[in-house]
């Protein structure tokens, strides 16, 4: 009962605990993966600028999820990331990133180019 | 050198990684593996885990979690409809792309500023 109007005001209470165990896993993987992961984790929140919880909850329990598995395979860091740490960090990002506002926008600018060229359309003729 | 293949690799791979599970369903590794047997030496494990996500997110493939031995359970993937409309799709870029170019190398004039060693 309590917990609904409170989710209306904080956001889903379970996304919240979701997202607290996917910290927890990030911190609980062995050096030095936890060291890369917690480092990703970090740039992903200052470029991703991802709105829904939803989309951040998926997109943390898949980054943990690679961690976990190339902790398990014995991957090394280098052999995840690459030489380009920056470029396979806004990679991953940028796979979750449809369901951003910034999609609004460019509905919307699409929209008012689209009237704009008619209207061009429309003094030709 | 390096830095142009990775350019163009950059804008073929999720062609190829389309092309790979057409041919059948795989996890992650599988892929990287296949590639790096196939000459891409340099790619990354995370690049192809990163696509897969996209693709995924896009619903080009169908995903089942598969239970490992150890650690969590591996992500097969299947390419589904979608995934073949977007392949098509690729191959026929691929090949314009390809006839377009090869021709301009082929037409390649010796006045031409592109001539070798000009």
């Amino acid at each position: 009962m309590a917990a609904k109007w409170i989710e209306a005001l904080t956001g889903s209470l379970e996304q919240k605990r979701e997202y607290k165990q996917q910290m927890a896993r990030l911190e609980a993987l062995p050096a030095p993966y936890a060291e890369a992961a917690r480092a990703l984790n970090r740039y992903f929140m200052y470029y991703g600028a991802i709105a829904d919880g939803e989309t951040l909850v998926t997109m943390l329990g898949d980054h943990v999820e690679l961690w976990e598995r190339a902790a398990v395979d014995g991957t090394p860091v280098s052999a995840i990331v690459g030489d380009d740490p920056v470029g396979f960090a806004e990679t991953f990002v940028s796979s979750y990133r449809h369901r951003e506002w910034i999609d609004k926008e460019r509905q919307r600018l699409v929209t008012a180019i689209g009237s704009a060229i008619e209207q061009e359309r429309g003094r030709e003729s | 050198m390096a830095n142009q293949m990775t350019e163009m690799l950059k804008g073929t791979l999720e062609g190829i990684v389309l092309a790979i599970l057409a041919a059948q369903p795989a996890y992650g590794y599988e892929i990287t593996a296949r590639l790096r047997e196939e000459g891409f030496a340099d790619l990354a494990e995370g690049t192809i885990y990163a696509l897969l996500i996209r693709i995924e997110q896009r619903g080009f493939v169908d995903v089942a979690k598969v239970p490992s031995e150890k650690g969590p359970p591996r992500k097969v993937f299947t390419l589904n409809e979608a995934g073949l409309a977007q392949l098509e799709e690729f191959w026929t870029a691929w090949r314009f792309l390809a006839g377009r170019i090869e021709e301009l190398r082929a037409h390649r004039t010796p006045g031409s500023t592109a001539h070798e060693g000009a």
